[in-house]
């Protein structure tokens, strides 16, 4: 298996003798491994792996060798780790086939350095968006009632293929956009099932569901593109330009599939992470009324003079930053980060060959007693100058860390707070079902919210 | 004071060039921080330290003499 990894040329791997290798953890099954586990119960499995092997220990995902690094020091080793050692590419089979291929990583890694420059990312843009997600949560505010309930995943989901498509794609292309997009992303966030480690093709309901929307995104976005070609507009937006590129014999250089894939991957990353995390910061805040009322209060008080969403939502607003970031911490978008190591990897007395995953929990890191006291609690104190807990840059890791930490965490936060600047000044919310009852499905390697997930609305008095 | 950058963290969002520009550069070349300014001019301290501080992946550190 390793046979075929070589040493980038000219890059040469630092010589050291090999060291130990690391335990494995117990209870993996013939085959399978620890599959089944990371299929029904991941949190308490990493947690297992800490609590057995220490900062180090080896899991099995039907063939694929993980090795979980836990604790400050072993994760910033792996958040250290150059492209060129630790490749993210080949670690994350269960999403090849919703972005399809020659999509986002049969690059180098020098050229996805080169295309991760998402310019729309760039801080000088980020007032125009801040506008735009104003605007987009009064839209869908104004499709609610006086009062009501609504379903908290399928409210954000829906908010959030607006604003990401209207900020990193275009506005006239948000405008083509109906509320089955975001049925269809939920399908192919559903389509990311562990299985996809014994084969992500395999003849199973969430992967058939998820070829199924894929293939309903192609015919979607074919129908919008032959529209914008009828009818060209001033305005020459990303895709645009893309489908007008030719290549020397005069065909299009990129497939409506390929564009398709392409819009796949840049709504992916920001799509569920920002829904999940608008909906756990408006859950915890109604479970913490203390903290909610705290920060309805501030948000009154800061825009009371009229100032604008797009001024403030860039400034700060503690109160709810702190909201934000212990949602964050509590339910990360993201339980488990993982690269391939292509020569191998040291690690104090242990040793990684090339060929074997590496990986880093954020849903155990971020409740670490030893850096999170009381690290069950929701606590948005924490990040209150004097504790700025988030400061713990290899431990608080609900973005990553590193060079490859979230492009769009700066986007994110202020995307979330742009939502709730406008959202908590007109309506006021209450849990519809019993606080405990609240929970992340875990069954898919994208997390989602469980349904039922509702709460009730009401407009407030002004 | 002087600015110490971790460059393994930096990712070129340029926003400690919006905050101090007479101190702050992004190459475009390699999308990395440059430090035009090493030890930057009492009178700078404050935009300094909002570049610090607003760092989107907290790659920049302010150091005493």
């Amino acid at each position: 298996m390793s046979a075929a990894i070589e040493t980038p040329a000219g890059a040469a791997a630092p010589v050291q003798k090999p060291g130990k290798a690391p335990p494995v953890l117990s209870g993996g099954w013939p085959l399978l491994g620890h599959l089944q586990e990371l299929r029904r119960r991941p949190i308490e499995l990493f947690a297992r792996v800490r609590a057995e092997c220490g900062e180090i220990g080896e899991l099995n995902f039907a063939g694929s060798r993980v090795v979980l690094l836990t604790g400050e020091a072993a994760q910033e080793a792996f958040f250290r780790g150059t492209d060129e050692q630790l490749d993210q590419a080949a670690a994350y089979p269960f999403m090849t086939p919703i972005f399809g291929r020659g999509v986002l990583f049969d690059a180098t890694p020098e050229q996805r350095r080169q295309g991760l420059r998402n310019q729309s990312l760039r801080d000088s843009f980020m007032r125009g968006h801040a506008e735009v997600i104003a605007a987009e949560t009064r839209r869908m505010m104004s499709g609610l009632a006086d009062s009501g309930e609504l379903d908290l995943l399928d409210f954000f989901s829906e908010l959030t293929i607006y604003t990401s498509s209207a900020c990193l794609i275009g506005k006239e292309f948000r405008e083509e956009l109906t509320p089955e997009y975001f049925r269809v992303f939920y399908d192919l966030e559903k389509g990311t099932d562990a299985i996809a480690y014994v084969n992500p093709n395999l003849p199973l309901a969430p992967f058939r569901r998820r070829d199924r929307a894929r293939r309903r995104l192609v015919e979607l976005l074919t129908a919008v593109f032959e529209r914008r070609a009828k009818q060209p507009s001033e305005k020459r937006e990303l895709f645009d330009v893309l489908l007008s590129l030719k290549l020397p014999d005069g065909s299009p250089r990129f497939s409506v599939d390929q564009v398709t894939g392409m819009f796949i991957s840049m709504m992916f990353a920001g799509h569920h992470t920002t829904s999940g995390t608008a909906a756990w910061t408006l859950i915890e805040l109604l479970r913490n009324p203390e903290f909610g009322a705290g920060v309805v209060a501030e948000l009154d008080s800061l825009y009371a003079d009229g100032s604008d969403v797009s001024y403030q939502a860039l400034r700060e607003i503690p109160e709810l930053e702190g909201a934000i970031k212990e949602a964050l911490r509590l339910h990360p978008p993201l339980i488990l980060l993982m690269r391939k190591v292509m020569y191998d990897f040291h690690y104090g007395e242990w040793t990684v060959p090339a060929g074997k995953l590496v990986a880093v929990s954020p849903s155990l890191s971020n409740r670490m007693p030893e850096h999170f006291p009381e690290p069950d609690r929701y606590d948005p104190d924490r990040y209150k100058e004097g504790r700025e807990e988030d400061a713990k840059l290899f431990a608080w890791i609900p973005f990553g860390a590193g060079r490859h930490r979230c492009v769009g965490a700066a986007f994110a936060m202020m995307q979330l707070k742009a939502i709730f600047s406008t959202l908590l000044r007109e309506y006021e919310f209450e849990l519809a079902q019993p606080p405990t009852s609240y929970k992340n499905d875990h069954s898919k390697m994208v997390v989602q919210l469980a349904k039922p997930c509702r709460a009730r609305y009401r407009r407030r008095a002004r | 004071m002087k600015i110490r950058v971790d460059a393994d963290l930096c990712q070129g969002h340029a926003v400690c060039r919006e905050e101090a520009p007479r101190v702050f550069d992004v190459d475009p070349g390699t999308n990395r921080v440059v430090v035009k300014v090493e030890r930057p001019d009492e009178s700078l301290r404050a935009e300094v330290k909002r570049a610090v501080k607003y760092c989107p992946t907290r790659a920049l550190r302010l150091e005493e003499d």
